[in-house]
């Protein structure tokens, strides 16, 4: 498994940032909200949940649309969503160095983003991807180049309660068992990453009373 | 227990189970403040921070925020946006702009009633403050007394602080604001909506106090109320430079 690094409350003025890295991509995700809505986007029963993606490099194609509608998926299934009608959350990302993983990073430093703006949700949420190589192992949280090489890429992304699926990505054609296997093994990963969320929220209450 | 002290639980992150409580079968009651949620019998966190309880067992999360979700019956600084037929529109920090009626003012008639301007600062009570509705703010209490509250001199300077420190601070066991009122003579309004408007004597003892709140920020409580002798009397030493 590759270094997880982390840091809250990078930005100043959102209500809620992070600054997520997971080996050699670096994400930087901004939460604003519960706050206004112009009257298109606004539901008079649950939050609009925005998601803005912003590659490293180059604009914002298609392909980074996709990866905001699987983001934006995901939160919305964390989230309670209901206890701000007529209200948006905005969440940014910023990719900041890219090295094949952007899809889990900018999910984790959105969780992380979202916990340090204090928007109430059912669970945390962490996401972990895996790719099999030509070799048929199972690389947890590969580079780039490895991404390359490899026949097949499976993102997961697990609450943080036991573990299920909130959402599966897939790149690539693998069958189920190994699907099951890298599933198994991506939630072994969840797990320490949800370790670290707790430990950075300690770290921000370690002025608290206790 | 005694029923007034706050004890500090731990730290809870959304998701993580507080306690099991089963109406049919625990005979005592519980209360469940904000960031808690109960559901299949189950209490669990929706907010991460510090899990506290008092004597009452009344439970809820303290957690560190900078947006401003409104609470009935809170306290908070209003910026006066606009004038809309018999209200005035306030931004109070919150999702939605906050009214107020021109008669919910300490001697206000119809007669004699209270004029604003975009721009001005008020600090008000909210009377309404519901996910559903848009919130309301009113400067009298059920006496038709100000107790304070109505509009702010316009010689002082408004700011924003977390949430959580404008909670702290507005505690009457918190010796922050008397620790400063020994050094310097100041007037300080504190919203629970983290807006804190001041007035001092000079610009410079303004920026010091705005630059005490920010101490509060970055170190435990005590260290901060320990420190602000020496802060102020370093920025004493200063003014007399200056002259």
């Amino acid at each position: 498994m590759s270094q997880h690094l982390c840091e809250i409350g990078y930005l100043s003025r959102s209500d809620g940032s992070s600054l997520y890295c997971i080996g050699g991509t670096v994400v930087l995700a901004s939460v604003n909200g519960p706050g206004d809505v112009k009257a298109s986007n606004r539901h008079y029963n649950r939050t609009q949940l925005d998601v803005c993606y912003s590659p490293s490099t180059g604009q914002s194609m298609i392909g980074e649309r996709a990866l905001e509608s699987v983001i934006s998926k995901t939160i919305e299934q964390a989230i309670i969503v209901h206890l701000h009608p007529r209200t948006a959350i905005n969440v940014t990302l910023q990719e900041m160095q890219s090295d094949g993983l952007a899809l889990s990073t900018s999910i984790n430093a959105a969780c992380l983003a979202l916990l340090d703006a204090g928007v109430q949700m059912k669970s945390t949420f962490s996401a972990v991807t895996c790719c099999i190589a030509s070799s048929g192992a199972i690389i947890l949280e590969p580079t780039e180049a490895e991404i390359k090489e490899s026949s097949a890429v499976v993102t997961f992304v697990f609450d943080g309660l036991e573990y299920n699926v909130l959402s599966a990505y897939q790149d690539g054609s693998l069958d189920s068992d190994t699907f099951n296997l890298c599933l198994i093994k991506c939630q072994l990963a969840a797990k320490d990453i949800t370790a670290i969320f707790r430990k950075t929220i300690e770290d921000k209450h370690k002025f608290d009373k206790s | 227990m005694d029923s007034d002290i706050t004890e500090s639980l731990y730290i809870v992150l959304p998701g993580d189970q507080v306690l099991r409580f089963n109406p049919e079968e625990n005979r005592d009651r519980i209360f469940i403040g904000p960031g808690l949620r109960w559901q299949d019998n189950v209490v669990r966190a929706t907010k991460p921070g510090m899990l506290k309880k008092n004597g009452k067992n009344l439970y809820f999360v303290d957690t560190h925020q900078k947006r401003y979700i409104p609470q009935k019956r809170e306290f908070v600084i209003g910026i006066v946006l606009k004038k809309k037929g018999d209200n005035y529109v306030i931004d109070i920090g919150g999702s939605e702009y906050a009214t107020i009626s021109y008669l919910s003012f300490e001697n206000a008639s119809k007669k004699t009633r209270k004029e604003m301007k975009p721009g001005d600062l008020i600090y008000g009570q909210l009377l309404v403050a519901n996910k559903d509705m848009e919130p309301e703010l009113v400067c009298i209490d059920v006496y038709n007394r100000a107790v304070g509250m109505g509009t702010l001199p316009g010689d002082g300077i408004m700011f924003t602080i977390p949430l959580h420190i404008a909670r702290m601070v507005v505690d009457p066991q918190n010796p922050f604001l008397l620790m400063m009122g020994k050094q310097i003579n100041y007037t300080v309004v504190v919203g629970f909506n983290g807006r804190v408007w001041i007035k001092a004597r000079t610009q410079r003892e303004k920026v010091a106090i705005m630059n005490a709140f920010t101490m509060l920020e970055l170190m435990p409580l005590e260290e901060a109320v320990d420190s602000i002798p020496m802060f102020f009397s370093g920025f004493s030493v200063h003014l007399r430079e200056d002259m």
